[in-house]
């Protein structure tokens, strides 16, 4: 089950507006204030990086800033923390391999 | 810019400082998030602790109440600014906007919390194996479903709330699995969590996960002294694995700023030496919270007032000694129970005198009248809250001076307001009333559907087994979320059922060991069967290893709704040897083979 929850005994969701944002060229469902992690996790994307030394496949583990498991490349600049970066309209995100390339 | 203070992190210790700093000196807060609140902000359940320290507030309420207190005051709060480091000349660098900003302080709060700890498993890194907080950040701060089914590893408050959390938000949730033999966390949050049918194992742990891009299952064996016993793995089917195995603070920014740290593990690990007032060894930087020792909420805000009142008195040069005692052993009291041994351990270890505090304990009543309703506490575990004794408005529940004590409850005075169940952070009170037949049980619930009257439910005992059929009698909903569910029920189960919900399509097991379903005894009466032992010798209920002892009632309990007998009135079949089960040597004669 990804997705969104739309009921909740304790909580109420309030969406804001929808942005368009870009996953290797594919647009994904997101709505202002989401972190790019957990828009993709909603999207069923688990798998944010490969590692640079045995290339294994990574995805986030503590989605606030500390852990740096989430790393991606997002328009164009890699190593950034995925969990602490808002989405934002046209942004475009690409999984990272291994260190990231700068150029 | 140069501050009087700064407090780096706006957690509950942040928060709680800043409203004492804000009234008194130029202050900054500065926290990587884009809203205060810290840990507070993604807890949807009701915090236990001190009544004075917002007890049986939800969490992220508690952080509402503390952004305002701290609004009505000239703070300063820089928020989305992740601060990187602590130069020389008391001065902090943080990143907003993408720039590097510095502020310069004369005394300095690190506020700056803990951070989970991971644990190495074969496949640990694969995606699909979360920290606890992560899992909240999904599904409580973004309302993103975090998984379908869930292992959870650790069975701390952390791991206990999170399958509770998860349980609502309608997430299936397998299994808790302990490697040590009993349960980490408080008894309440356990049974919250048990009730719905959620296994805790103790004794058990992960030994792999499995999948190739992503987590598909995970393999669980039994631990001995932290050795996996060989030939006990087994697998479990589950795309998301949540780790809860604690929290250790984040302490590099202490130590940029001349703090000494030190390895204490009762207190998490590596954490900055401090004295009573939370000064460290840099006289000018003060640590409060989680930071300090992983603890509480409640603590985290008692220490970060006790920090500010001292700094406040280090820059202004204003009394505030009263206050500061007061707070000091309002903290020793909290610090008192069984449950805060390895704290003080911690803290004797640091060097910090801890009070032996010897309370008188509330008196105990036993006196019940069932014929009127009234609360059942099931709080037996002496933890730090007094929540119910201040929800109850007739005095009927005394917690007391030392809040470590069991709550006492005086039924007598109890009117059957049921104000102690929506509050209680446990949901460990109930309410009951029982007659000849029938009773009327009150049971907390937060679960969504809410129940309608005369639906027909299935009562649950306290492990999540089927007991009977219920029929919801009243809704009462509370305006803090937690409504109260009123069903009538037999009254020989009013004491074991404690958790209801709809029938499921599958039926449920009555008799586990024989593995007898509901339906499958109900069509063998339907045939006509009336006789406890016709219906032993035809469905083999009642008849394995725990020979009955789990079930007999429950069956008895079906019998009786089917055929209209009270039970009191069928018979309940003849007890034979061996009550338990034993080894069949045990018949042999000394010698005989
Ligand atoms: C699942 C769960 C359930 C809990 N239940 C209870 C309960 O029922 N009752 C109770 O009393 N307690 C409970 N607690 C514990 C309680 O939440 C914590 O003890 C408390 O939040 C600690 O407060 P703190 O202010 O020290 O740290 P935190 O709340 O962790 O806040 C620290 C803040 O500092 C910020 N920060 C850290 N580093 C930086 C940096 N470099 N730059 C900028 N900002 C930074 C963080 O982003 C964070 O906002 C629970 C905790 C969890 C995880």
């Amino acid at each position: 089950m990804e997705g969104r929850i739309l009921e909740h005994p304790i909580l109420n969701f309030q969406r804001k507006a929808r942005v368009k944002i870009f996953f290797e060229g594919r647009e994904i469902e997101a709505y202002e204030g989401e972190s790019v992690a957990a828009a993709l996790h909603a999207a069923g994307i688990r798998v944010l990086r490969y590692t640079p030394i045995d290339g294994r496949p990574a995805g986030f583990f503590c989605a606030v800033g500390k852990c740096s498991a989430c790393l991606m490349e997002i328009d164009g600049i890699p190593n950034v923390r995925s969990c602490m970066t808002k989405v934002r309209d046209g942004m475009q995100i690409r999984r990272q391999n291994k260190n990231g390339d700068l150029l | 810019m140069m501050y009087d203070a700064v407090i780096i992190g706006g957690g509950p210790a942040g928060m709680s400082a800043a409203t004492i700093l804000g009234d008194k000196v130029k202050t900054l807060i500065i926290d990587e998030n884009d809203r205060l609140g810290g840990q507070l902000v993604k807890q949807t359940h009701k915090f236990f602790g001190d009544h004075e320290h917002y007890a049986s507030m939800r969490g992220f309420e508690i952080a509402d109440k503390l952004l305002k207190e701290i609004q009505k005051k000239p703070v300063l709060i820089s928020l989305s600014s992740t601060v990187i480091g602590i130069y020389p000349q008391n001065t902090v660098a943080y990143v907003k906007d993408g720039q590097i900003q510095k502020v310069q302080y004369k005394k300095l709060l690190l506020a700056t919390g803990a951070m989970e700890r991971q644990l190495p498993f074969v496949n640990s890194d694969l995606p699909g194996v979360y920290g606890a907080g992560a899992i909240q950040t999904l599904m409580n701060q973004y309302g993103i479903f975090p998984g379908k089914r869930f292992l959870i590893v650790g069975s701390g408050n952390i791991g206990l709330i999170l399958a509770y959390q998860l349980a609502q938000s309608g997430v299936e949730v397998k299994m808790i699995l302990e490697a040590l033999d009993k349960v980490g966390g408080y008894e309440v949050h356990a049974n919250k969590v048990k009730r719905l049918g959620i296994p805790i194992l103790t004794g058990h742990t992960i030994v792999r996960a499995i999948g190739d891009e992503k987590v598909e299952g995970a393999v669980i064996a039994r631990v001995d002294k932290n050795n996996i016993v060989k030939g006990t793995e087994r697998e479990v089917v589950v795309d998301t694995i949540c780790v809860a195995v604690g929290l250790t603070p984040l302490i590099e920014l202490a130590e940029q700023s001349g703090a000494k740290v030190s390895y204490i593990p009762e207190l998490g690990g590596y954490v900055p030496l401090r004295d009573e007032r939370m000064r460290t060894t840099n006289k000018d930087v003060f640590v409060a919270g989680d930071l300090s020792s992983i603890e509480e909420a409640t603590t985290a805000m008692m220490e970060g007032k006790i920090a500010a009142m001292q700094m406040v008195e280090d820059l202004t040069g204003e009394n505030l000694e009263d206050k500061i005692y007061d707070d000091l052993n309002s903290l020793a009291i909290f610090r008192s129970g069984p449950k805060s041994a390895k704290i003080r351990t911690g803290l004797e270890k640091m060097g910090i005198n801890v009070p032996k505090i010897d309370l008188p304990k509330p008196q105990r009543f036993e006196r019940y009248d069932d014929s009127k309703l009234h609360a059942v506490i099931e709080c037996t575990e002496e933890i730090p809250c007094n929540s119910c004794e201040y929800a109850c408005k007739f005095d009927a529940i005394k917690v007391g001076i030392n809040i470590n004590s069991v709550p006492s409850f005086d039924p007598a005075k109890c009117t059957g307001c049921a104000l102690c169940v929506t509050s209680c952070p446990g949901l460990a009170i109930f309410m009951k009333r029982s007659e000849d037949k029938a009773a009327t049980l009150g049971i907390p619930y937060e679960f969504l559907p809410l129940p309608k009257m005369d639906d027909k439910m299935w009562g649950l005992d306290r492990e999540g087994n089927y007991v009977c059929d219920v029929k919801v009698k009243r809704v009462v909903k509370n305006p803090n979320k937690t409504n109260i569910v009123y069903v009538e029920l037999p009254s020989e189960f009013a004491d074991m059922v404690r958790h209801v919900k709809y029938p499921s399509k599958e039926s449920p097991y009555v008799c586990r060991c024989e593995e007898v379903t509901l339906d499958e005894i109900e069509k063998v009466i339907d045939l006509g069967v009336t006789d406890f032992e016709e219906l032993k010798r035809l469905t083999r209920v009642t008849m394995g290893p725990c020979n009955g002892k789990n079930c007999k009632m429950v069956v008895l309990g079906i019998l009786s709704k089917k055929t209209g007998i009270p039970i009191s009135s069928l018979s309940h079949g003849t007890s034979r040897p061996p009550t338990k089960p034993i080894e069949f040597r045990a018949f042999l004669k000394e010698g005989e083979e």
